[in-house]
């Protein structure tokens, strides 16, 4: 078996290398790839590690985009600012939601988290002086890294943007869940009872974790306004959230990588065939149907599966 | 000596049933008590209330001579109950070892350190560790807690309340569904854990043979009310205890 440590080197060459061979289309949709990727991967952090299934993740991912949205396009900061404001903003708000929502669990969880963000989606369409309405907010532009610096305008310097953010990301939350409160939030997944008996109210857990993911999730939304240039009501609509449960599960839930992986296999899966057909989704639904029956555990669960067998 | 625990008057209903009423237990520092009675005779009920599972819908439970009534299951533990459960109760696709390690990191705090903490999972795997060699578990430390043999995870399970180092140890039925043999040999890992850590335990048990030999003093319950109290040589003499167990109620 080839050490984890093996293949995180490996994608990190990867990383720097692929976009020097790429041509500027598909760099463009590798920056998709990785932003889809943050987003489902902070999704995993409370589906799969603390077993809070949230049926309203995209509403945090719109939050961050139109944050910042407008922090670029209003005050002109560079880059950063504007993710610091997407992804303080999705936190702030994941904080009342959070609250009202871990009181319920399992389906009621769920259906919370959708309400809530079926709402906030309604103020994104209606706010219109804010917003723009269903127009949304066109014309973001891609700022400096920092005051006076040049702007991000080249596809080589928002990507390595894009994949920096992914990576720290990652080894962010892989620490978190390997921390004493990451490991809090496993046993909660797995027994809430036994977790409440053995001395700790879970809900604090579950508010603190329902904040990181959201702001997470803000982040990638705050990449993906100045990256598509434009922050609309779509990417807060529950149909993003439900996609997002899907790469959770196509990559391998409770593994951060796999949903990674899974959000690039869906919109390849989308970016491929939309351009054949409308009816790319059928063939989206027949993948996940087949990794879900054929490979449970997703894409890393099961090489993980593999790679200990051999 | 004051009691270690005391109930006064508990009691707990469920709409018109009187699950458990009028109850007065007094236990003291490293007794082992054991509670019995026929199905139904509100034995889990009791230990709910004692836990703080379930609120009582009157009198009072007395820890260490502090009333702890209003307080929740959580801060009870943290006090020094620690419980096991009728119906196993464990986290069963983390490790054996990782099942012990978090009860011990639960009750001992620094529970919010999102990043490093490694100071906090060693310290807490250490007393793990301790726990499961006390229960003859700790060949398993690195299996899924879900492919242990039931036996086994009922170890498990006391092996996480014992490595919480509490002064009151709740167990709920502890041999329930093993065979004879697994019986015998739980009974003696209840022995011997009760005399090594020193423990306060209370035993709910189904079963009367079972606690005769183990337990100092004996408490019977009958629908919801303490019908006897003494030691297995009182109880088994007792009329309305035998009454109780043969008169067709169990």
């Amino acid at each position: 078996m080839i050490p984890s440590r093996l293949w995180a080197l490996a994608a990190l060459v990867a990383l720097a290398v692929v976009p020097w061979v790429l041509a500027r289309h598909q760099l463009s949709l590798l920056t998709d790839l990785l932003i889809a990727g943050l987003f489902a991967m902070s999704l995993d952090l409370i589906m799969g590690y603390t077993g809070m299934v949230s049926f309203g993740h995209a509403a945090y991912f719109g939050l961050g985009a139109y944050a910042s949205a407008l922090v670029l396009l209003h005050f002109a900061q560079p880059v950063p600012v504007a993710l610091l404001a997407g992804a303080l903003l999705a936190g702030a708000v994941a904080v009342p939601v959070g609250w009202f929502s871990t009181r319920a669990t399992g389906i009621y969880f769920a259906m919370l988290t959708l309400a809530f963000a079926q709402f906030l989606y309604t103020v994104a369409y209606k706010w219109r002086d804010l917003t723009g309405g269903s127009d949304g907010i066109a014309g973001v532009p891609k700022t400096a890294l920092f005051w006076g610096g040049p702007s991000l305008t080249s596809p080589h310097a928002f990507y390595f943007v894009v994949a920096t953010c992914v990576v720290v990301s990652l080894f962010v939350c892989l620490a978190v869940v390997r921390s004493p409160f990451g490991r809090a939030l496993q046993a909660i997944r797995e027994n809430e009872r036994r977790f409440t008996s053995l001395g700790r109210d879970p809900r604090p857990f579950k508010l603190v974790v329902f904040v990181i993911a959201a702001a997470f999730a803000g982040l990638a939304g705050a990449l993906f306004a100045p990256f598509r240039g434009f922050a609309s009501p779509e990417v807060m609509f529950w149909v993003f959230s439900g996609q997002g449960l899907m790469m959770v599960i196509m990559g391998g839930i409770g593994t951060l990588v796999g949903p990674i992986l899974g959000a690039m296999l869906f919109i390849l899966i989308q970016e491929v065939l939309s351009s054949y057909t409308e009816h790319w989704m059928i063939f989206t639904g027949v993948v996940f149907v087949l990794i879900v029956i054929f490979l449970p555990g997703g894409l890393v669960g099961t090489a993980r599966r593999l790679g200990a067998r051999a | 000596m004051t009691p270690l625990l005391e109930t006064r008057e508990l009691g707990r209903a469920f709409g018109a049933l009187q699950a458990v009423a009028g109850v007065n237990l007094a236990v003291q520092p490293m007794e082992l008590r054991a509670v019995i009675g026929p199905n139904g005779a509100g034995k889990t009920t009791l230990f709910h209330l004692i836990s703080g599972l379930l609120a009582p819908t009157s009198g009072r439970v007395i820890f260490r001579g502090d009333d702890v009534t209003a307080l929740a299951a959580p801060a009870r533990c943290r006090r020094g109950i620690s419980r096991t459960f009728q119906i196993t109760s464990i986290f069963p696709e983390l490790s054996v070892l990782e099942n012990v390690r978090v009860a011990v990191q639960l009750k001992a705090g620094d529970n919010f350190r999102l990043l490093g903490g490694r100071s906090v999972l060693e310290a807490s795997e250490q007393r793990a560790r301790d726990s499961l060699r006390l229960l003859g578990l700790i060949d398993r430390a690195d299996e899924l807690a879900s492919t242990l043999p039931h036996g086994d995870q009922r170890l498990l399970e006391i092996a996480m309340a014992v490595a919480q180092e509490p002064e009151l140890l709740l167990l709920d039925e502890p041999t329930q569904g093993l065979s004879p043999e697994d019986t015998v040999a739980t009974v003696g890992v209840i022995r011997q854990v009760a005399r090594e850590r020193k423990l306060t335990i209370i035993l709910v048990e189904h079963d009367m043979d079972v606690v005769f030999d183990l337990a100092d003093r004996i408490s019977v319950l009958h629908f919801g009310q303490l019908i006897a109290e003494g030691t297995a040589a009182e109880v088994r003499a007792n009329a309305d205890v035998q009454k109780a167990y043969l008169g067709g109620l169990d």
